[in-house]
């Protein structure tokens, strides 16, 4: 069951030192100091230019996006811009809460909302730099995100205490009898009733329930079951066999009937194409694709 | 069935009516004093169970439920009914997890009742 309370108290300095490093490293392979002060680095040794230009762009962006010369239009463009160049902070603030029993896209979503609403707060003369200030915002976005989504269905609290005793005395319990405790013997350890026990591992699975082969019926209604996610044996591994045994006789084709071949399957050219391409009749071409087939197949069963 | 069940349950032939069987079912089996991983079994297989009746079901039907109770054993038959002659895919996840979780899985068409039936037996008994 994953934990609704994740923990969460970053420095979040070193957090944008990261997300920025992240969006530079393809293009730079050396990347400055990772340290908590990297927010003021720009009083220290020289930064890539990559890095100048994302704050530099982001500086000027705010700058403008302040000025009340600035025409509404332009206004607009500016914060969606500046929204767009800080997603890779929404994105990494969002994969460390992965794995906790909601989608990374969701938490991604829940994140820019929290982006959005720190380029509208951002007060651009207090001289910190924006992700500074908008990665504390994200991430109490996505906290929230798990306060209040976290639970598939809203579950009491007694109800919620109850589980998490529940949990802790099977734990106990399981070591002590060396198999899983029955309900009334986990009632009879806490004092409480078989109901109450059952109603208490009830509201456990209210985190969400599913059956694999259930459709899923959520508001975007795109119909997938959740056995779809899983995966399954490739269907071409068992043309692999063949392909492979295949190899050494097409190699002993004569030219023409391999080249042929190969147009037909693997450039999936029609029998006309082919014809134009080598020269001769369409009916020619039939006829040798034919011959060349059946000569696989009888030199494929004669090995196998 | 031949004989007459311990419990009958009949619900709207839909899947949001799954978890009102899988809570039944594990407060019956509680009342059996199976343990807490057995009823997990049992839970998840009557997921299972209810996913391939209702997948042939026809729509605005029922979903039946029989449980036969015993010392130690309980078990379970889903069915809905369904005008189409599919049978549940035996080599389908939800049959292969069914028949690894439960012994004695039945799947069989009586008129136009479609069931699958299984038996959990407690791992405390045995």
């Amino acid at each position: 069951m994953p934990g609704p309370e994740p923990d969460l108290t970053p420095d979040p300095a070193p957090e944008l030192a990261h997300a920025l490093e992240l969006e530079n490293a393809p293009q730079i392979g050396t990347v400055t100091d990772t340290g908590p002060r990297e927010g003021r680095s720009h009083r220290r040794a020289p930064l890539t230019a990559r890095q100048l230009s994302t704050r530099e762009l982001s500086h000027s962006l705010f700058t403008e996006l302040t000025d009340p010369e600035t025409p509404d239009a332009r206004r607009s463009s500016c914060r969606e811009e500046l929204v767009r160049l800080h997603l890779p902070l929404v994105d990494h603030c969002a994969r460390r809460f992965m794995n906790r029993g909601e989608p990374l896209d969701d938490l991604v979503q829940v994140g820019t909302i929290g982006l959005i609403k720190s380029v509208d707060r951002f007060d651009n003369e207090r001289g910190v730099e924006f992700s500074t200030y908008a990665t504390p915002t994200i991430l109490g976005e996505i906290k929230r995100y798990f306060r209040d989504k976290g639970w598939a269905i809203r579950v009491p609290r007694r109800l919620q205490e109850l589980r998490m005793s529940i949990s802790a005395v099977t734990g106990d319990m399981s070591q002590d009898l060396g198999r899983s405790p029955t309900p009334r013997e986990i009632a009879e350890r806490l004092g409480v009733s078989v109901e109450e026990v059952m109603e208490g591992i009830e509201s456990a699975n209210a985190y969400s329930t599913l059956s694999l082969d259930a459709g899923d019926s959520g508001e975007d209604g795109q119909g997938n079951s959740m056995l779809d996610s899983l995966g399954m044996d490739d269907e071409a591994l068992a043309h692999v066999e063949i392909r492979e045994s295949l190899k050494p006789l097409i190699d002993q084709l004569p030219s023409r009937e391999k080249r042929i071949l190969m147009l037909r399957f693997f450039r999936g050219m029609t029998q006309s194409q082919i014809a134009e391409e080598i020269g001769v009749s369409q009916m020619h071409v039939s006829r040798l694709l034919n011959r060349t087939l059946a000569q696989l197949r009888t030199s494929l069963t004669e090995v196998g | 069935m031949s004989h007459s069940p311990d419990v009958e349950l009949r619900l709207p032939a839909e899947s949001a009516y799954v978890a009102v069987l899988r809570m039944t079912t594990a407060g019956l089996a509680a009342r059996l004093d199976f343990t807490l991983d057995d009823i997990e079994d049992l839970r998840m297989a009557v997921g299972e169970a209810c996913a391939l009746v209702l997948e042939h079901a026809d729509p605005g039907g029922d979903l039946h439920a029989w449980f036969d109770l015993s010392d130690g054993s309980i078990r379970v038959a889903v069915a809905a009914d369904s005008s189409s002659d599919a049978n549940p895919d035996e080599g389908s996840f939800g049959w292969q997890v069914l028949t690894a979780l439960t012994s004695d899985v039945v799947s069989r068409r009586e008129g136009q009742l479609h069931w699958v039936s299984f038996t959990v037996r407690s791992s405390i008994a045995a």
